[in-house]
């Protein structure tokens, strides 16, 4: 009985969040297949641990641990090298910011397709995509994010910058072509 | 402010993370400013775009069904803590990293989880490269920084003295427990020992080899601690007992 009321806590706590650990874990693996893997392991893993979660958001505790599981199945799965790769070096925040588009942001929002975008975000290093999804589409804070990475605040902080910077450069490379396309 | 010290904050305002009063100068700047906004507009143009462009993949219609089914299954964790006799060939088997990555391949099923946790936690540090978040070896330095950021206060001390000497100390998880991960190193071999709270009864030194390293494990004040290496065991039990201050 304390079994099944175990179980339903958990259910009314994790399935909630399905489609945000279902789509984290499609945006690290790549493909649907693996990130169905990646998140029933992290679902039995949270499961098997809800006792040692103390309380505060639960998505955020769901997200760490679907994102250990992705790192276990990458370790499984693929070369050690596959691996967060490393920051690209170099580029300040201000010769990138400068290149300014001579469209309007508006325009070159609009400029964008989904089917590109999703092309470009699969073009940055990991660690890139991961910070950019947790801040942009999963709306979580610095501390948040710090928590779920386990990357004190301040590098969550410079790594958020350098994957919009990397990302904004993509998406002006790929303009640029559209322009001179004339698409 | 300067435009200078305003560009600094603009990320911060952006995503929120700004306190009055310093949101309400930042925003009064930009208000005023035009290449300012101008920045800020460019900041937000990559979340805007994301957020509205990007595909959203939802959870396929079975998954939940089959979580589910799934669930009853698995059992809370284990209390008990086996003691697993040590392998004498253990200790000298594996060194270089690249052997690291072979042996993960071929791996048996793991039996205690929990150890099995601090080897690839232990594992992934190294290959990550991301063995810490603060690298100091001033154990005055890591111990309020894992403070802050933990429910636990494990104890760091340097060892250098007596061969260990500490290398730093990052936040990480164990088989779903998050917790401290203080480093250390000795000649050429780094230890993790990764430390988080629980609940249980003081325990003695277990030791277990797997992998090609060697985990000496024990619980004391409220703390499960777990030091893993590919140091020789009886080095590696030194270094538990050493450390543990007993
Ligand atoms: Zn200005």
């Amino acid at each position: 009985m304390a079994h099944d009321d175990r179980k339903r806590r958990f259910e009314l706590l994790a399935l909630p969040h399905l489609d945000a650990a279902f789509n984290l874990a499609r945006w690290l693996t790549g493909n649907s297949a693996d990130a169905e893997d990646v998140v029933q392991d992290a679902y039995l893993r949270a499961y098997r641990y809800f006792d040692s979660f103390h309380g505060g958001e639960f998505r955020v505790w769901l997200l760490g641990i679907v994102r250990n599981c992705f790192l276990d199945w990458i370790k499984e799965n693929r070369s050690s090298r596959m691996l967060f790769q490393a920051e690209p070096a170099g580029e300040t925040d201000e010769t990138l910011w400068s290149e300014r588009p001579r469209d309007p942001e508006a325009l070159l929002l609009e400029s964008i397709d989904s089917q590109t975008l999703e092309q470009l975000m699969l073009r940055l290093p990991l660690e890139y995509r991961e910070v950019l999804l947790l801040r942009e589409v999963e709306d979580l804070s610095y501390k948040e994010i710090a928590a779920i990475t386990t990357t004190p605040t301040g590098t969550v902080m410079s790594r958020l910058s350098r994957a919009r910077l990397a990302l904004r450069k993509l998406w002006l490379g790929a303009h640029a072509t559209e322009v001179v396309r004339g698409v | 402010m300067a435009c200078d010290r305003i560009r600094t904050l603009l990320p911060l305002l952006a995503d929120g993370a700004l306190r009055q009063p310093r949101r309400f100068f930042v925003a009064r700047h930009v208000a005023g400013c035009p290449d300012c906004a101008a920045r800020l507009e460019e900041l937000q143009s990559v979340g805007t775009m994301l957020r509205t462009k990007l595909p959203f993949h939802r959870a396929p219609p079975g998954l939940a069904a089959r979580i589910g089914a799934a669930l009853p299954r698995e059992t809370p964790p284990p209390v008990p803590r086996r003691r697993v006799p040590v392998q004498a060939f253990a200790g000298g088997l594996v060194g270089a990293l690249a052997g690291v990555a072979l042996t993960l391949l071929v791996m048996p099923a793991p039996r205690d989880p929990v150890v099995q946790g601090a080897i690839d936690s232990h594992v992934r540090s190294l290959m990550a490269e991301h063995l810490m978040d603060v690298a100091t070896s001033d154990q005055h330095t890591v111990k309020p920084w894992l403070s802050a950021r933990l429910d636990v206060s494990p104890p760091v001390r340097d060892l250098v003295d007596l061969g260990f000497p500490l290398l730093g100390g990052r936040l990480d998880y164990v088989d779903g427990h998050k917790g401290a991960a203080v480093v250390y190193r000795h000649a050429k071999h780094i230890i993790n020992l990764f430390a988080w709270a629980a609940a249980g009864r003081d325990t003695g030194f277990s030791e277990t080899a797997r992998q090609g390293f060697n985990v000496v494990s024990w619980h004391r004040d409220g703390i499960a601690y777990y030091a893993v290496s590919d140091l020789e065991a009886d080095q590696l039990a030194a270094f538990a007992r050493l450390v543990s201050g007993g």
